[in-house]
């Protein structure tokens, strides 16, 4: 019996008159990973950005667990404890190092004492294979290690799910597959994801379903072979046919 | 009258002592004050932001000299309550720098980058712990240089506080002027002395800026 980790229901928000999310349902069951593809600024940041509350949506529900968590009654630090946000820009702190990043969360929030603070984040260090660079600040490491860490950070607090808003987006093309050889890892292992990305191949390999949001809505949504390569809708097929195109060009993107 | 030299720069030098105590009490309490209304400013809620904002601007358009005679003279006869010269001039130059401090750290706290309060907020911290661990100490770091800056104001603009009887380096060298007629050697000599107060400060100030610079980031502290 696969367990819903998450279910947004008819989730909605409005930037003055701009309506970005009209209506957006889907689940996410505990141990999968689901990736949300889709044209650029139309609102899937947001979206991520409504299920743990960094952005308070108008109307809809998110379960988490089964508990709405749009309710005013819950706790929403508590919960935002429990999932996991890994960002486009990393949002690394800049004045700590990689392992105090990671330790941040589990002292501050977690209430965790120095040394399983410590012993947790070197291991959750390890888990992105940066243990080496424990002791660096952020701008000493390369964008890919940096982005390691951010995941390193979200996966220290142990989270249920772990919500990644195109987390290779800001690299170097020669940057993207370290930062993805760590997703598909966590994928293999069955943590939770819920993927915001433009790498179909990553989609290809690890989705256990592929989300196309357009217009504010999920408009179309398969396994990966069906929305990749054998897309139902028009607007799939031609977004589609623009990564591809992208994709052919090269190294240019 | 005669005096030697040794005995006048001993006179200026006890006046110098009371001229850094003025400062470093001064520059505490408006470290204190500013952090306050600069925290107050940005975070604060509408009543709060405007009450701060307030505080600020009329602290800064009143003169260093207006606010002592108000806390020196005219508090004491409207409330009855009077405070010793030495407090009125701590907490006179402590209010006016911290009208300055909080202008200081406000755009230390605005030039921290939102993606960060954004990724502390995701793994479940409060405001406070946000502020607490994430945006004051790197605030701070940005507003050194700044700070640094103000402090060397404070130093001199504690001479004002002879207004109000705070025997300190200038009004030392008054006293020696008064004696003596030698307005040109007293007035250059604590004149001097300020200036090696103040170059140190700026030698430190590099120094401190330098210790605490996020590691990898170069140049002046800034992300």
């Amino acid at each position: 019996m696969p367990e819903e980790v998450l279910k947004v229901v008819n989730l909605r928000k409005k930037f003055g008159e701009n309506e970005v999310i009209k209506g957006v349902n889907f689940s996410v069951n505990r141990g999968e990973t689901k990736v949300v593809i889709g044209p650029s600024g139309a609102g899937k940041s947001t979206m991520l950005r409504c299920i743990n509350r960094l952005v308070e949506p108008d109307d809809g529900k998110v379960y988490f667990n089964g508990i709405d968590i749009t309710s005013k009654d819950v706790d929403i630090r508590k919960i935002r404890s429990k999932i996991g946000f890994v960002f486009q820009h990393f949002n690394l702190f800049k004045h700590l190092t990689a392992l105090d990043n990671v330790k941040l969360g589990l002292k501050v929030v977690k209430k965790m004492n120095d040394k399983d603070a410590t012993e947790r984040a070197l291991e959750a260090l390890r888990a992105v294979k940066l243990e080496d660079q424990a002791h660096k600040y952020p701008a000493q490491l390369s964008g890919g290690q940096q982005q390691r860490v951010a995941i390193a950070r979200a996966l220290a607090m142990d989270p249920e799910i772990i919500l990644f808003d195109e987390p290779t987006s800001a690299l170097d093309p020669q940057l993207v597959g370290e930062v993805l050889d760590v997703m598909k890892n966590l994928a293999k292992k069955h943590v939770t994801m819920l993927v915001v990305t433009h790498e179909i191949g990553f989609a290809l390999s690890v989705a256990d379903e592929v989300l196309f949001f357009y217009n504010g809505v999920i408009w179309e949504k398969g396994s990966p072979k069906e929305i990749i390569y054998n897309p139902k809708k028009k607007e799939t097929k031609d977004f589609l046919g623009r990564i591809f195109e992208l994709y052919s060009r090269g190294e240019e993107e | 009258m005669e005096v030697s030299l040794g005995a006048a720069l001993g006179m200026l030098l006890a006046g110098a002592k009371i001229t850094l105590i003025l400062s470093f009490l001064s520059i505490f309490l408006g470290f204190v004050l500013g952090l306050l209304v600069a925290v107050a400013e940005t975070y604060g809620g509408k009543i709060v932001r405007a009450v701060a904002m307030g505080y600020e601007n009329i602290i800064r358009g009143i003169p260093l000299l207006a606010i002592y005679f108000i806390l020196f003279f005219s508090i004491p006869i409207m409330l009855g309550i009077g405070m010793s010269p030495f407090l009125a001039a701590i907490v006179g130059l402590g209010i006016r720098s911290s009208a300055y401090q909080s202008q200081i750290f406000r755009s230390g706290i605005q030039a921290v980058d939102k993606g960060q309060i954004e990724s502390a907020q995701a793994l479940g911290m409060s405001n406070g712990q946000i502020i607490w661990h994430i945006v004051l100490p790197q605030a701070l770091r940005f507003s050194l240089p700044g700070w640094m800056n103000e402090y060397t104001i404070v130093l001199k603009d504690t001479s004002i506080a002879l207004a109000i009887g705070i025997i300190e380096l200038t009004a030392r060298a008054n006293q020696l002027v008064a004696v003596t007629v030698e307005p040109f050697l007293y007035y250059g000599m604590a004149g001097l002395i300020y200036l090696i107060m103040v170059l140190t400060v700026s030698y430190l100030s590099g120094y401190v800026s330098k210790k605490y610079q996020i590691k990898g980031v170069g140049g002046m502290i800034r992300a």
